[in-house]
């Protein structure tokens, strides 16, 4: 049977870290418990028998939408000292009436949920007969079949969401004074001692990790999402010890990495139309080759667009030191 | 009671939550943390469902959902550029039609 001690811990601090982040009244406080927040959901997941899911919300939930949070909260900081969160207004909805629609919110969605559990369930459904026909997928991991081969519309949809946002981002950001987490400090001989040794092993490691993730979600969880969050992640971290140098061009070979995930997959998509039945449809015996090289573009296509949003520039040049 | 039915639970008090910060709250930056927990709730129902078969956990769901994670530190990182720019240009940190 389940063990609910361990569930109940879990719920109870979901339950407290939410509502502290936003009833809090100290927002840096929120913010740095939104980061634990997605550490306590990687665990859930995992607890939820989605290893894929908790590798991917520790490394982009927490880390990178972290990142990105204690950035723009630098930055909204009020310049003048006028207490607290520079005078937000108090809110205009009463209380009681918040609290009214909130729990209607809540009582529906965990309706709907006590909904479809009570619910006999259905013979066949779409996880089964994936399951199923996983041998003709091309991959082991059931949720890797999914993402690249069953439903691989749907990821190629993702990638021109991530994409688009870039592209936003670029139209209305900053510039690159204020833009990113803030003035690009020359990696210097002043810094720490322990930096340039923790970078020099660090990168290596993360780059190892990256590929081991990117290779092992064919059977294992993993895969290109994971990869290309862990990568981000080192960008992030060599943007902010000064590595990488913030432009505003960006150069050819960041705009082939840009746009070389959504070509690559869309032109595999089409090429298959003549070879297999469908669009995005695998010619048989191709499946796996096929997949590994989609995912090893995705990987790049999703690492880089992560650290430029969080760089806010358009391009990253490295700095000798 | 299953562990399906208790993380929906779970799930729908946790949109509860995320409602109410993005209804009384009027920082930009709460508000895009209660629009995150909004959408980790959502997370929580689909893969608790996914949980609900006695015999196998079906990858569907987990597949749509580490699509969604993507999308949402995707549309968070663009929301948080937007807030940013607004701070720059006008000096507030929320919305003017939040005024009374």
């Amino acid at each position: 049977m389940i063990d609910w001690t361990f569930d109940l811990l879990l719920a109870g601090g979901l339950l407290g870290l939410a509502w502290q982040i936003v009833a809090s009244r100290i927002l840096f406080r929120s913010v740095v418990l939104f980061i634990v927040f997605g550490l306590l959901m990687a665990v859930t997941w995992a607890r939820l028998a989605a290893p894929d899911l908790a590798l991917a919300e520790a490394a982009i939930g927490a880390g990178i939408t972290g990142a990105l949070l204690l950035s723009a909260y630098r930055a909204l900081l009020p310049d003048r000292d006028d207490g607290g969160e520079g005078g937000s207004p108090p809110p205009a909805v009463p209380p009681w009436a918040a609290v009214g629609v909130a729990v209607l919110v809540g009582v529906l969605i965990a309706g709907i949920g006590w909904a479809v559990v009570g619910l006999e369930p259905p013979e066949q459904t779409a996880g089964r007969l994936a399951l199923a026909k996983l041998e003709a997928s091309g991959v082991e991991n059931p949720v890797t079949a999914v993402l690249l081969n069953f439903r691989s519309i749907d990821t190629l949809s993702e990638v021109v969401v991530l994409f688009v946002a870039f592209l936003a981002a670029r139209v209305v950001a900053q510039d690159l004074v204020h833009a990113g987490p803030g003035d690009w400090l020359r990696a210097s001989r002043r810094e720490p001692l322990l930096v340039q040794p923790l970078i020099a092993f660090i990168a290596p490691m993360t780059v190892l990790a990256a590929g081991y993730l990117l290779w092992a979600g064919a059977s294992q969880p993993g895969g290109a999402f994971q990869a290309g969050a862990v990568l981000a992640a080192l960008g992030v971290l060599l943007r902010l010890t000064g590595r990488l140098r913030p432009t505003e061009e960006t150069s050819l070979p960041e705009r082939l990495v840009l746009v070389g995930g959504l070509v690559l997959f869309s032109a595999i998509g089409l090429a298959s139309a003549g070879v297999a039945s469908a669009v995005l449809e695998y010619p048989p015996g191709w499946a796996y080759e096929l997949i590994l090289l989609i995912e090893t573009a995705l990987t790049l296509a999703i690492a880089l667009p992560l650290v430029l949003l969080f760089s806010g520039s358009g391009g990253l040049r490295g700095e000798v030191r | 009671m299953t562990q399906a039915a208790f993380y929906s639970l779970i799930a729908g008090a946790l949109a509860g939550i995320g409602i109410y910060g993005l209804i009384t709250q009027r920082h930009l930056l709460r508000r895009i943390l209660a629009v995150n927990v909004l959408g980790n709730s959502v997370f929580l129902l689909l893969v608790a469902l996914a949980r609900r078969h006695p015999d196998y956990v079906d990858p569907v769901p987990h597949a749509m959902v580490l699509t969604g994670i993507v999308i949402a530190v995707s549309a968070t990182a663009f929301a948080l550029v937007l807030a940013r720019r607004y701070y720059a240009e006008t000096g507030l940190n929320h919305l003017p039609e939040d005024e009374e």
